[in-house]
């Protein structure tokens, strides 16, 4: 069933509905799990490390969205809010856990935008949020019928 | 030259000490707090605030209560311009003491933390958010949750930086530039005060860079 915050979000066109494709959900995966494990190499500054488990977290918010047949519109501003936001409504991710995930969203703008350094704490905050969510996708994948005969 | 901008809680609370009182107690009614604890949360010399918080008192505006060999201060919310004066607070110095109250409950674990940016330059927009260091024993995931609901108070985006103790010395003593430039800046302290900040510093000095 689809959530009704997320037909509102299509019909102000901030989403976009695409057919579910789950050879892209196996590969959204697989970048979110090599994302992640390039973000615990601690040779790569701490800024790499942080925007790969960024992207990583970005892609499982992506996956989510998918699963319910949506993606996000790049041509609107502010996607990655949308995505990131909407995660209540495709994985059933709690709201102080995604006022976080969107706090290391506002991180990486300063990062990238303003030059502000990333700290430990927030690489270890985006680390952790990051493996916790691909643990959800995980889960939530493997209760669905159509992921077991995808073969993956 | 430019003249020196002059904020409204500066220029209604020219006496940092009042000001200071006034909004720690004033805002959060409810709470009975200690000399020394008045002290340590606005960043002021005990002493001082001491003689502050008794002619406050003398004038009404604060309760005092004796507990056990403690004196402890709290708003009289029955003063004629209590909710008044709570009002101008709020909307004047209300910016860091909504931040510092927000960061109460984890007041213990924080060494220092301010607000940095244009907010504290003062150069601030409607739209600016409000940028604030962290330095102590404290979650990024902890310290957005506790922020929060300060957002929709301050309506202002709230992008706290959580250091560790060390990891800010260290940066220091990387000489970070970002770090560096916090440094030189203006700064509205919400716990602790610049002396904090001092004696981190001095402990990157005994570190060979």
């Amino acid at each position: 069933m689809t959530s009704t915050n997320l037909l509102n979000l299509a019909k102000i066109g901030q989403l976009d509905p695409i057919p579910l494709s789950m050879a892209l959900v196996k590969r959204m995966l697989m970048t979110a799990r090599q994302r992640l494990r390039d973000a615990e190499l601690t040779q790569n500054s701490d800024e790499t490390r942080f925007d790969c488990a960024y992207t990583a977290i970005r892609a499982l918010a992506d996956i989510g969205l998918h699963l319910q047949g949506f993606r996000t519109s790049t041509s609107k501003p502010g996607h990655h809010q949308t995505v990131i936001q909407s995660l209540a409504h495709t994985l059933d991710v709690d709201a102080a856990t995604v006022r976080v995930l969107d706090g290391l969203r506002k991180q990486r703008n300063l990062a990238d935008y303003d030059g502000e350094l990333v700290t430990t704490a927030a690489l270890h905050e985006c680390l952790e949020q990051g493996k916790i969510l691909l643990g959800r996708v995980e889960n939530t994948l493997r209760q669905r019928v159509d992921w077991e005969s995808s073969g993956a | 030259m430019k003249a020196t901008f002059k904020s409204a809680s500066e220029l209604l609370f020219p006496l940092q000490y009042r000001g200071k009182a006034l909004a720690l107690l004033l805002l959060q009614p409810q709470r009975r707090l200690h000399v020394r604890e008045i002290a340590r949360l606005t960043g002021t010399v005990a002493g001082t605030m001491n003689k502050e918080l008794d002619r406050l008192q003398r004038a009404g505006l604060l309760e005092k209560h004796r507990v056990g060999n403690q004196l402890q201060y709290c708003a009289n919310q029955q003063h004629p311009v209590y909710p008044e004066l709570s009002a101008l607070l709020r909307k004047t110095i209300g910016l860091t003491d909504v931040l510092t109250l927000a960061l109460m409950p984890v007041a213990e674990r924080i060494t220092v933390a301010f607000v940095f940016g244009s907010i504290a330059r003062a150069s601030d927009t409607a739209t600016s958010d409000v940028d604030v260091i962290i330095i102590g024993r404290v979650e990024f995931g902890e310290a957005i949750n506790l922020l929060y609901d300060a957002q929709t108070d301050l309506q202002r985006e709230i992008n706290p930086k959580v250091f560790s103790p060390e990891e800010w010395t260290a940066s220091l003593v990387a000489q970070s530039s970002f770090v560096q430039d916090v440094l030189l800046k203006p700064k509205l302290f919400l716990i602790g005060a610049q002396c904090d900040l001092d004696q981190l510093a001095e402990l990157g000095q005994d570190r060979p860079a």
